[in-house]
Formats: structure tokens, sequence, C-alpha cells
């Protein structure tokens, strides 16, 4: 955790998400997620924890999620000083240090291991001198981070429990399933402590919809498993992975979309007869993001927290720039 | 032509005193003549032009001169097969009745899917009543897509509806996409979707649609005068500009915009009648009404003659 706390010193006029604990990797390598502030830790197997740990694990993580927004909130405050006095130079787009992504918590959110360990006392490279005005993204000026968290509305995730099952016996002894055959190949099944949706597949596989946090979407999926298994299959929980985040947030003030889109073209769709919002398709994290004209925003098509909050920071001095003056 | 072959070859005769002087061709003697000095050099030259003298009693509609069809060279990589005709005769018909020769087939396998999408196209634009250039831009735009193969998998008819919905969005002349539903099979949801990968794959872009755009087609369908359709845009563009209307489609806007000038002129029209030329319900319109009458004495131009004044304008 104190590593979350110390930036690199001469991050002064380079990018530097918050609370980054950048090995010497790049941006853009596979293992560094879109190279944001997602502190990617190794940590022991999940597999085989129970669902009771997995609670306990959660409502540890919540308190130490509180302290973590304490901590970051001070740290905001000296980067903005430090922003401040660096100022003119290094304009470039991946300033917009996702302030939400310290947020989160360190840990991560998906049972595979990634053991990018930060490499200590190396500097971070980032090749953002090299690309100043990316068409990718959006350019953006320099500006303070907007203070506006998107919350989190729906995870969809998958697992796979690993064995064959027989979806009649599951529908007709679970509760809260139903199946109808000649109309989707797959049991729907709820359950109401994380609220959540669950498909079954014949062929083990399962798809959960409906929670709204990484942890609960995953305590919610071994839920499911657990009732699977208790009907007598042998089911496990294999190969986890969120697949799908949905964030919403408000900007509070109106926008002009028309202005939008046509500044900013080759990312906007903006068809008052097929959609009221503007799909703006932004390329850098790769998220979708419906605009509305009263200032509400949704983005879409994450796999980590992170993304989603690096989108709306990039997008934040955009909307600005096209805030409705009446 | 027989004209151009002039330039084409060398003439094969030449005046004997002016070798260097291009020959004219006098078709009615069948004449070569030598412009410098006139001398007839080839006489009796056979014309490999049309028959020019056909006779129009018999069988007036065939002109046995012409073969093929009008080319289409920028779309059909041209088109210069030929097909044999169905026979006329007793002789040309087996014992059953069926036809003998059957072979109409197999003319131009490469662009039947294309050519069959241009008659679709052809046919779509006529029901609409949409000039030449918009169907050629619709038929060029069909082409480009055709010839990617991004959108491959999708029905050639839906991709037709989509390309003839961006032709007439960027020759200014918007149509909305239920208009185009109207003359196509396809429903509006995948005419939607093929618009915007069309607009992905061929990497254009088209203009936002304005209330403007649609006025004179509804105001004319409805049958309401000139000075009703004027202050029916000013209202719309009015609306717009003060922000009444903050996300509402330009569609309902115009109608609701057509509603409160028809009301407040002698040619009064209901909702109902509004809404079914501009393919919008009656409540959408009740509710865009709703927004911009409030500030009704703002929105009317100055110089507007009201037969219903516009305190008396109907509140719903």
């Amino acid at each position: 955790m104190d590593q979350n706390n110390s930036l690199p010193p001469y991050a002064q006029g380079l990018a530097s998400p918050q609370g980054a604990m950048t090995p010497g990797i790049p941006i853009f390598s596979p293992m560094m997620p879109y190279g944001t502030g997602l502190t990617p830790q190794p940590i022991q197997s999940t597999n085989s924890l129970s669902i009771l740990e997995e609670q306990r694990q959660q409502q540890q993580q919540q308190q130490q999620q509180q302290q973590q927004q304490q901590q970051q909130q001070q740290q905001q405050q000296q980067q903005q000083q430090q922003q401040a006095a660096a100022a003119a130079a290094q304009q470039s787009a991946s300033q917009q240090a996702p302030p939400g992504a310290a947020g989160q918590t360190p840990q991560l959110f998906h049972s595979q291991t990634l053991t990018t360990a930060p490499l200590p006392g190396t500097t971070p490279l980032y090749p953002s001198p090299m690309t100043p005005m990316t068409p990718i993204t959006p350019a953006t000026p320099a500006s303070e981070s907007s203070g506006i968290v998107p919350q989190l509305q729906n995870i969809v995730s998958t697992v796979n429990l690993g064995c064959k099952l027989d979806l009649k016996t599951i529908a007709l002894r679970a509760r809260n399933a139903e199946y109808n055959p000649k109309r989707f190949a797959a049991v729907i099944m709820r359950i109401r402590e994380p609220r959540t949706t669950a498909l079954i597949f014949s062929s083990g596989k399962m798809v959960c919809t409906g929670a709204k946090s990484e942890e609960q979407s995953r305590l919610a999926a071994r839920k499911y498993a657990r009732v699977v298994q208790k009907l007598g299959f042998p089911a496990k929980f294999l190969d986890f992975k969120i697949q799908n985040m949905v964030g919403s947030c408000d900007v509070k003030f109106p926008i002009r979309l028309e202005g939008l889109v046509l500044t900013h073209q080759q990312f906007s769709s903006y068809e008052p007869e097929l959609f009221p919002g503007l799909i703006y398709r932004m390329i850098k994290p790769r998220i979708v993001l419906l605009i509305f004209v009263s200032g509400k925003v949704v983005l879409t098509g994450a796999k980590v927290r992170a993304e989603i909050y690096e989108a709306f920071e990039n997008i934040y001095p955009i909307l600005k720039g096209f805030r409705k003056t009446t | 032509m027989a004209k151009d072959s002039n330039l084409d070859a060398l003439p094969r005769v030449t005046c004997p005193n002016h070798p260097d002087a291009i020959l004219v061709e006098d078709y009615r003697a069948g004449d070569m003549i030598c412009p410098e000095c006139g001398l007839v050099v080839g006489d009796r030259v056979i014309d490999v032009g049309s028959e020019w003298r056909t006779f129009s009693n018999d069988k007036a509609t065939k002109d046995p001169s012409r073969v093929g069809d009008s080319q289409n060279p920028l779309l059909s990589d041209g088109d210069l097969s030929t097909m044999i005709g169905k026979g006329t005769g007793a002789a040309s018909f087996d014992e059953f009745g069926n036809s003998k020769y059957q072979n109409r087939r197999t003319m131009s396998s490469s662009d039947r899917a294309m050519m069959n999408a241009f008659k679709e196209i052809t046919t779509m634009a006529d029901r609409i009543n949409l000039p030449r250039n918009i169907v050629d831009r619709t038929n060029n735009l069909f082409k480009q897509v055709y010839e990617q193969k991004s959108l491959k998998g999708r029905a050639n008819d839906a991709i037709a509806s989509a390309c003839l919905y961006i032709a007439c969005r960027q020759e200014g002349v918007p149509r909305t996409f239920k208009e185009i539903c109207a003359v196509s099979r396809i429903s509006k949801k995948e005419i939607g979707r093929c618009f915007k990968l069309i607009l992905k794959a061929l990497e254009t872009s088209v203009d936002l649609i304005t209330t403007g755009d649609f006025m004179s087609r509804f105001c004319s369908n409805l049958c309401l005068p000139k000075q009703v359709q004027m202050a029916a845009t000013h209202i719309a563009r009015k609306a717009v500009e003060l922000d009444l209307v903050p996300g509402r489609s330009p569609i309902s806007v115009a109608a609701a915009a057509i509603y409160m000038a028809s009301q407040a002129s002698a040619e009064k029209r209901t909702q109902k009648e509004i809404g079914d030329i501009a393919g919008v319900a009656d409540v959408t319109i009740r509710q865009s009404y709703r927004l911009i009458y409030p500030r009704a004495p703002d929105l009317f131009p100055t110089d507007f003659k009201f037969d219903t004044p516009v305190d008396k304008l109907p509140q719903l």
C-alpha cells in the first residue's frame, strides 16, 4: 500500500496516473492494461475459496477502499499543485490521470494471477511525449480532475463449471429457475443476495449478469455454482472472467450534441431518428459512451474498472467544451 | 462510329494531290472527298454506321439496328453480352408448349446480384419520385459497398435501402427512415444498422438533419399554403435556437411547428393528419407542442397573418 503513495519524482512533467506503481513496462504491453492506475498484485489462487471467506474479504476490501479514498484525496491535492507547477510543456493525452482509479481496491478482481510485480527503482517509460496528439485519443487540454466518479451499474461475467449439466433437473429442482428450451437453450436462475441473474448452459458454462461490482459478480457466480453443486453435479469454478462493465454518471450540465458530433465526427454517431443519445466510440480505452442532452453519460464495454474511469476523464473536458450556455 | 474511323486508322486512300489531307466522308453519296481540292477519292464506300432508314410503320417498338441495352459502364463493368430472345414462331415451342431454347440465364453472373440491386433501387426510388441524380448516387454507393465486401452477410435489399437513405442525405434532401421503410421491405431497425455500418465501411459521414429539410415536403403533402410553410419553418428554427425542445427528434419538432402554424392559419390540420404524413405518433406531436406552446408569440414570424390569434391556439 505504501507504494501507492510515492510518486516517481520525475513524473511532474509527464503523466503519471495516481497510484501507479508502474514498472518499466510500456503502456501498450499486454501485461499492463492500458497503462492506467490498475496496480495488479499477485494474490493466491482463489479457485478454492469458500463463499464465506469471499464475503469476509469483500468487507475488508470495502474498509480498505474507504481508507484508500481518503489517502487518494490527499494525493490529489498534492498532484494538483505539481501539475499546476509543470503546466505548459508536456500536453500529452495520457495526462488525464484517472483519480477514480485510485478509488478501487488494489487487489485483483479476477482469479488469474498477474505477476507484474513492480520493479523497484525503475522509472516508468511512457511513450506519451512521442505521441502528443494521437488521433485515437480525444485531444484535451490539461485540466484538473472532474471530481465525478462513474458508478458501476452492471457487470457481466462468465465462468466455466467444468462439467456437463442436465438443465431439466436443474430447472425442476432449483428454486427461482426458469427453463424454456423452445425459446432459449439455457436455464435462467436468479438469486436475491447480490441481485443477479445467471444463464446456465448445458455445456457447463454460465453467464452471470446484474451485479454492481466485481466482487459481487464473483460472489454471485460462486453462489450459483454452489446451487448447481448441491443439485448433485460436480461443479467447479474455472476461468471466472469479467466480460463487460457498465457505468453511468452525470456531468450536471446540458450538452450540445450537435457541436460534439461536428468536431468529433470520426468517433461520434448522432442520429436523433435512431437514438436520442450520441454514441461516442473512444479508441484509447476501447469504450463506448452514450452521451445525452441532459448531461447523463453511460459508459460500457470495459473489462476493468479503470477503463471506465479513464474514459470518463478523457471525455469530461470535451463535454465541458460543449456545455449549453443558455 | 464511322466518323471516328477518320481519326483512328490511317485512311487507306489518300488524295493524290494532298496526301496529308484528311478525307471527308459524304454519307449521302458514299464518297470520300478531299477537302482541299474537292477530288472524290473513294466512292461507293460502305457505311458502317447504323441503318438510318428504319420504317416506322411495322414493328414500331423494335429498332432492329439497335442491339443490347444502354451501357452502364460505370457500374456493371460494361455490359457487352447479348442473349437470345424468346421465340415467336410455332417452331420455337416443343410438343408440351415449353419453349425449346431455354437458356436465358448465365448472362453476367458476377454482377447479377448488383444488377438486381440496381433494379430494386430504381423501383424504390420510383415509388417516392426521387430524381435520377439520387438514384445514380445510390448506385455508386451500392457498388462501393458491394466491392468492399465488408457487409457481405447483410441482405442486399437492406444495403440498397440504406444506400438510398445516405444518397438522399448527401444530396441535401434527406428522407426520414420511415419514408424509406415505406418503399422497402426492410425494417427500420435493419436499415439503421446497415446505415451505420456503411458509413463506417466507406469512412464517410453525413450532415445532421435539421427541421427545415422536411418542411416543404410535409407541407405540400398536407396541401398547406406557402405562408403556413414559411411560418412553420420559422417556428421550428426559432424553437431549436431557443432550445425549447432539447433532445427531441427534428422530425417531431417540425411536426409540432406545422401543427402550430396550421392551427394559427385558416388551413387547420389535426395532429393525426400531420402524424400520418410525418411518420410520428400524435402523442409525440402533442409532447413537442406542449414544449413550444408557452413561447408561441415569439416563434411566429413578424409578418404572419393570424387567422386564429396566438392566445386562441389549442392548448393540449
